[in-house]
């Protein structure tokens, strides 16, 4: 009791600046009857990370956003979105909360336009109420212009400006994925989970997709947690890379490290015989 | 926005809309027949009824097809508050009506926050089953209740015949669906319908945005009843059964889903289809109905055919297209004529009011065979739309099927 700390003789200046993490996993876990899908799986991601989430078909990788997004309610474990506990929560407070996904399966709103998926990302700031828009109040209008223009911008960031009236629907695979991307942005998150981004790309929608998620981190200050299957792509991009393999880590560490882990060759090229 | 001149033209609208009723409630007094005005007076009720339940099926994408049940609870709230409490109220009549409407919303909503709840689980078929479970066990219990009539119904005073009060009511109702699409809360409906994983993961609150829905959509279909039951002052479970739960979603459907435009259409045509033979009391023979029988088959099939096969020039296409609408029915009535004529297929004849709900039938399975979608798609009516018509940049399809 004697040896209280008197507050007032710290110089705030001098002590070491530890950052918290953005998110942090501790042995999160779930299990599926008798499969454990996700096992004992714990990271820590910075804000400002390009972290990697890489591993075979298989190895929980997806079942590992879902758990940080909440589709998902992990069964042992604990997932901190800036020092605050999430696991559980229901999807659409996590988004709230400032974490924001895409899917590995597009899942775009098909008939709604491009312009329109991406103002759907910005509702969830919504602050006027259901009933002026139900009477078309100038808030209400004024509120909808809004988003109509920050949409417009994010749909630049990605490319799209030229399609933004066209059905989601009907855009090509690649121009889908972007626009994915966009719509998440337009939550305005903090950590950003971006699920197979690269799949069914050709090279060059690769290059053109590590510059737009290069652009989120630099210039949008956001946090990107991705997965991805195109081992070029993640070691190209990434800084830093959590390896699955049957639910659980095993390696963690830059891409340089990553690439010569027996244990990951192991994972991805089978056992050496 | 300029909030004065904001004022002002919301004032005027509403103020138009208001006098317009007023105008149409009117006119219809003075000019038509009372069967006429009951006919008037149920399309209005019809539109309502048919828009509310595309905010839930269309708009939302929750498979509801227990609306009858929103209609029959609205109904007979109005119908039991007059038998038991008009007496004793300090209400004019047309106060009573209007409070009556806000009752029977009111309690519909209610309604529909219970059918809106279980949604949260259900999807698709299985939510649909609720909702016509819904509808069947509201009319079961009103049946059983010697108090609300039982199966012999409910008559009580006064009636008050509020025409204007219906129609205003369905322009309010296209209104308020008309402004929740044209600002971003609309969206979050739409993405609700489009995809609910995703919508979640953008942060809409599931549970809200589908009880919302139901809500809005049973206080209209609520406050339409309520309009039936002082109008005819008698009401009887007979007029809620599944049936009209099945016409009012048909008539979402034909339309479109998601088009409120293409529910009003729909809702008009679907409800003046059986009502026009009725008054039109036409007899016709066995050979033009053979002969109009063939036009409508060569019509779809000749249709179909151009909508898969043809690949040409739009202009070239729209050509053909126009002249089988127009060339193939006249093409059938010219065969019935001949028949007519030179047959002895003229002797037999039928009255068309008998005939109506098979041209119901046969107007279902033509548009349904056309265009799947419904009338009008996703799309609503815009005078930008009317401006590309009028400067020849013409739909046909769309146009010559509606």
């Amino acid at each position: 009791m004697s040896e209280h700390l008197d507050l007032s003789q710290v110089n705030v200046d001098e002590l070491p600046v530890v950052p918290n993490p953005l998110l942090k996993l501790e042995g999160a876990t779930i299990q599926f009857g008798g499969l454990i899908a996700v096992n004992q799986v714990s990271f820590e991601i910075m804000p400002g990370d390009l972290f990697g989430l890489i591993g075979p078909n298989g190895a929980g990788k997806t079942t590992c956003f879902n758990l940080i997004t909440g589709v998902y309610k992990p069964t042992g474990g604990s997932i901190k979105f800036e020092g605050n506990e999430i696991a559980g929560f229901n999807p659409s407070k996590i988004a709230r909360a400032g974490i924001c996904r895409t899917f590995q399966n597009i899942r775009l709103f098909g008939a709604l336009s491009a312009l329109e998926n991406v103002m759907v990302g910005g509702y969830l700031r919504h602050k006027t109420s259901l009933l002026s828009g139900l009477a078309l109040w100038p808030s209400a209008i004024r509120e909808t212009e809004e988003l109509k223009e920050q949409a417009m911008q994010l749909l630049e960031v990605v490319n799209l400006t030229d399609v933004a009236h066209a059905r989601a629907r009907d855009l090509p695979y690649g121009k889908q994925r972007r626009l994915e991307i966009a719509r998440a942005m337009a939550t305005n998150p903090r950590l950003i989970l971006l699920d197979e981004p690269a799949a069914g790309m050709n090279p060059q929608e690769k290059e053109e997709l590590k510059e737009v998620v290069l652009r989120i981190r630099d210039e949008f200050g956001k946090t990107v947690l991705l997965i991805e299957h195109d081992m070029k792509f993640v070691m190209g991009l990434c800084e830093k890379i959590v390896v699955l393999d049957h639910g659980e880590e095993i390696a963690a560490g830059p891409p340089s490290e990553i690439r010569s882990n027996p244990k990951v060759i192991e994972a991805y090229l089978g056992e050496p015989v | 926005m300029n909030l004065g001149k904001f004022f002002a033209v919301r004032g005027f609208s509403v103020a138009v809309a208001i006098l317009g009723c007023l105008a149409l409630d009117y006119a219809a007094q003075t000019y038509l027949q009372d069967y006429i005005v009951r006919l008037v007076f149920l399309a209005g009720i019809y539109i309502t009824l048919a828009v509310s339940l595309n905010l839930i099926n269309g708009i939302t994408g929750q498979f509801s097809i227990g609306h009858a049940a929103f209609y029959m609870v609205g109904a007979y709230t109005g119908g039991t508050l007059t038998k038991f409490f008009y007496d004793a109220s300090p209400l004019g009549a047309v106060a009573w009506l209007i409070a009556m409407i806000l009752a029977g919303a009111a309690l519909a909503g209610v309604a529909g926050l219970l059918v809106g709840l279980p949604s949260l689980r259900l999807r698709g078929d299985y939510l649909a089953i609720v909702t016509l479970g819904f509808g069947e066990i509201i009319r079961i219990i009103v049946i059983n209740q010697p108090e609300l009539g039982g199966s012999s119904g409910l008559g009580f005073a006064p009636k008050v015949q509020g025409l204007w009060l219906v129609w205003l009511l369905a322009v309010i109702c296209v209104a308020v669906c008309r402004n929740l699409l044209k600002t971003s809360h609309g969206l979050a409906f739409l993405a609700v319908r489009e995809d609910e994983v995703a919508a979640q993961a953008m942060g809409i609150n599931l549970t809200k945005t589908k009880v919302t829905a139901f809500v809005i959509g049973a206080a209209f279909a609520g406050a339409a009843g309520a309009l039936l039951a002082m109008n005819e002052g008698y009401i009887n479970p007979d007029l809620f059964k599944m049936d009209v739960s099945f016409l009012i979603l048909t008539m979402v459907v034909l339309g479109g889903a998601g088009s409120i435009t293409g529910s009003v259409l729909a809702a008009l045509t679907l409800f003046a289809i059986p009502e026009l033979p009725r008054l039109l009391k036409i007899d016709v023979s066995l050979a033009y109905l053979i002969g109009l029988t063939a036009g409508a088959i060569g019509f779809v099939s000749l249709l179909r055919h151009h909508q898969q096969r043809y690949h040409g020039p739009k202009a070239k296409g729209r050509m053909i297209t126009v002249a089988t609408v127009v060339g193939v029915p006249l093409a059938g009535l010219g065969l019935g004529w001949l028949l007519h004529t030179f047959t002895y297929l003229s002797d037999q004849t039928y009255e068309l009011n008998n005939l109506r709900y098979v041209i119901l039938a046969v107007t279902l399975i033509v548009v349904m065979l056309l265009r799947p979608e419904g009338v009008m798609g996703h799309h609503e009516f815009s005078w930008k739309w009317v401006q590309k018509v009028l400067t020849g940049r013409k739909p046909v399809a769309e146009e010559s099927i509606s």
